[in-house]
């Protein structure tokens, strides 16, 4: 009997010990994780995993975000792109996109001739469109190579690079086909180290074709530790319940990971800045260091101590004129990720406590803006200029519901361009239609009064706000003063001028009564014609929202029209529409009173139309997406 | 059950009240989901340790009142059933108290102090599972 129940005890007893056993000696998500071909341990970096282990929640929330997902392997968890062996056709030449398994393949037209199959290796993005990259084997190493085709997120299509990035058709398909060893490694990932092989000497490194890399990231995507800096020394710290609870008890000081919102403002929007401000080496001779063994900055470092944010004059070489292109004429930036360089300018950071922890949250729900409840609404100013929430009007001088007593829209209004789309402004200030004007940058009163010109928005900014304001005295383009700023930035404006004023079209909070859009639908349809697709794209969207508002008739015409269609056919369409635009029009939208773009009976002004198009600044913009 | 020591009775007594008391801490966190309260959901560890409270309480109410009518036939032994009585009832207390305790207040990835009573109340349950066990096999 003893023996029958003893073998029942140690039964028993034995089965809890056992799982625990093998839970410690089996698989360890940890350590598969380091082991990965990308993957490094090197520089106290200890992982994501590592840190969720004692932080559940603020790994969840990180995870949830799209830091997380911004570069994975590809599987079909990651991919989000349609691999359904369907053909798409770009600049005259056909790619096919398809599975095999789990392998994501596409079938591309090759350099020299002929055709190539390339696999997707990695994808980077996972909010608006998903990039993809190949692995191609070197001499030595390894490069990542960007695949000519991207699957836009939201709208749900395959695009050709040419066409989303802001330049001008192009059909050259090798235009945008970039490493991610040397580009998008150090931003789009944790503790990147490009390990650009030495075998080869710098004169190579400048030639793509004999690039080799030995790659490798702390953890795919922007974890834990690009924000809290490397992970080691705190863990190792607190792997004793004694320290921990020791330390629970004295206070929270632990110097060994960093708290961006628990130090200084200018270290803390150094964090941010890493990525989200562009930057070259300082000195800029450790370029060469960075391509090897990666940025030197870590969280909580003055980010000044290792880099020189990106200004307009910053030269490179003897040359200081590179990324003024970057910014409108006050220095503002005008594409993003120069959000550092836009706080760092605004009163609030210089003579406030404003930093990026202000309104965004890395661990929030709002996983699109990572903005913190609240701060998409004039909270986001109130909580430290209360005084005007009190008699809003009072400051603004617009009603009180209108976007025109909206904080945002006038002191960070969308100006700022980035992945096909306008973002607000990060340097926080004050519009001024003088100032906004002469220097090429669209004001905050025009982009929303779409009829009104500048010397309008000059003369209103006096007469409200006082004597300081004045009427702009010219425009970079040559522009007349006199036409409707919208107008006049869409059809002679540079390139960010005219996708800014293409979305900002489309806006139905504009103080314009949809009849009474006759000139901007016109001249929306004359950007239909641009020679830059992303422009194009944003003219349509508007275009499709107008339609909506005060349907023309044109609705189906515009759902057709592909911004990257074959270019006979899509200027077919669009002069077609241009052509027939009077005709529809009549009746249902008002003739202008004061315009010159529109004649009798909403008859455009090709002529005038013309010249101003002529005024299109030609310049290139590299903006290094 | 009037003829019951008291020490049985108020066994018994602490059985009750802890299925009085866990039953409608189980609703309650039933209502923090439903409501969508921040300070529960938030922290994926005081989620875990009051939902530990919770269920411990619930199964060592029940253990308490399992006892008190097993107590009598199975422990015989006045001193022993007094003995396992007072540590079963320490340890009945103890270990729901100590977790829901731990998730108030509790750090980022660690319960508070108050969790120090669950190992405490732990020790309490083995002494008495093991006396208890010990008692029934000299049970007549």
């Amino acid at each position: 009997m003893l023996p029958r129940s003893l073998g029942v005890v140690v039964v028993t007893a034995a089965a809890p010990v056992a799982i625990v056993v093998s839970l410690v000696l089996g698989f360890d998500v940890v350590e598969h994780e380091a082991s990965r071909a990308l993957v490094h341990r090197d520089a106290d970096f200890v992982g994501a995993t590592t840190c969720q282990r004692c932080h559940p929640d603020q790994h969840a929330t990180w995870d949830r975000t799209f830091h997380s997902s911004m570069t994975q392997y590809a599987d079909p968890d990651s991919v989000v792109g349609v691999f359904d062996g369907r053909s798409v056709t770009f600049y005259g030449k056909s790619a096919c996109v398809f599975r095999d398994g789990e392998r994501f393949l596409m079938d591309l037209p090759a350099k020299g001739g002929g055709r190539r199959t390339a696999e997707v290796a990695l994808t980077v993005g996972s909010r608006r469109y998903q990039q993809y990259f190949e692995r191609i084997e070197r001499r030595e190493g390894v490069v990542m190579r960007r695949l000519p085709l991207l699957w836009h997120i939201e709208a749900k299509r395959w695009l050709h690079l040419n066409g989303v990035f802001l330049g001008s058709d192009d059909a050259n398909w090798e235009k945008h086909t970039q490493n991610w060893n040397q580009n998008c490694i150090f931003c789009h990932n944790t503790g990147p180290r490009p390990g650009y092989l030495t075998g080869g000497s710098e004169r190579e490194l400048l030639a793509s074709a004999e690039r080799t890399f030995d790659s490798k990231v702390a953890v795919l995507g922007i974890a834990c530790e690009s924000c809290h800096g490397p992970g080691r020394a705190h863990v190792e710290r607190y792997q004793g319940i004694a320290t921990r609870y020791g330390d629970y008890l004295v206070a929270d000081n632990d110097t060994r990971i960093v708290h961006p919102n628990k130090i200084d403002k200018e270290r803390s929007v150094g964090v941010c800045g890493q990525c989200h401000g562009q930057r070259v080496p300082k000195p800029l001779q450790r370029y060469w260091e960075w391509r090897r063994t990666g940025p030197t900055f870590r969280s909580g470092d003055h980010l000044s101590d290792h880099v020189t944010p990106v200004r307009p004059d910053t030269p490179v070489g003897d040359d200081s004129g590179v990324f003024a292109a970057r910014f409108w004429g006050d220095g503002t930036p005008r594409l993003t990720a120069y959000e550092y360089q836009g706080v760092t300018m605004s009163a609030c950071y210089l003579k406030g406590s404003m930093t990026c922890g202000t309104c965004h949250s890395m661990h929030g729900d709002d996983v699109h803006g990572q903005v913190k409840p609240g701060m998409r609404t004039d909270r986001a100013c109130l909580q430290c200029h209360a005084k005007i929430g009190n008699d809003i009007q009072a400051h603004t001088k617009h009603a009180p519901a209108s976007s025109g007593s909206r904080c945002l829209e006038c002191h960070m209004p969308r100006i700022v361009y980035g992945i096909v789309e306008a973002h607000r402004s990060h340097r926080i200030d004050v519009p001024d239609a003088a100032r906004d004007v002469e220097h090429g940058r669209p004001n905050a009163c025009t982009l929303c009064h779409l009829d009104k010109s500048p010397i309008w928005a000059g003369d209103k900014m006096r007469e409200l706000w006082g004597e300081s304001y004045r009427r702009p005295a010219k425009r970079p383009s040559g522009a007349p003063l006199t036409l409707p700023d919208a107008s006049a930035s869409l059809l002679a404006g540079d390139p960010v001028q005219r996708f800014v004023f293409a979305r900002s079209a489309g806006r139905l909070d504009a103080p314009v009564a949809p009849a009474d859009k006759a000139e901007l639908r016109v001249v929306l349809q004359t950007t239909l014609l641009d020679a830059y697709p992303s422009i194009r794209w944003r003219a349509q969207k508007s275009l499709v929202a107008l339609e909506r508002e005060l349907p023309l008739g044109i609705g189906q015409d515009l759902a057709r029209w592909d911004h990257e269609g074959e270019i006979v056919a899509r200027k077919e369409v669009a002069h077609r529409l241009l052509g027939s635009f009077a005709r529809l029009g009549l009746g249902k939208l008002r003739q202008p009173a004061r315009t010159t773009l529109l004649g009798p009976e909403l008859r455009p002004n090709l002529k005038l139309m013309r010249s101003l198009l002529n005024l299109q600044s030609k310049s290139a913009i590299s903006i290094g997406e | 059950m009037s003829d019951s020591p008291k020490h049985l009775r108020g066994t018994v007594f602490l059985g009750w009240l802890l299925l009085a008391l866990a039953i409608p801490a189980g609703l309650t966190l039933e209502a923090l989901h439903a409501l969508k309260v921040e300070v529960y959901l938030g922290s994926a560890l005081r989620r875990e340790l009051w939902t530990l409270a919770h269920a411990h309480g619930n199964l060592l109410g029940i253990l308490c009142l399992v006892y008190a009518v097993l107590a009598e036939r199975w422990v015989p032994d006045p001193k022993a059933q007094r003995s396992v009585s007072r540590w079963l009832r320490t340890g009945a207390v103890l270990m729901p108290l100590g977790f829901f305790a731990g998730g108030v207040l509790n750090f980022e990835g660690d319960p508070s102090f108050g969790v120090l009573l669950v190992p405490v109340g732990g020790v309490c349950l083995v002494v008495a599972l093991t006396r208890a066990a010990f008692a029934a096999r000299s049970a007549p």
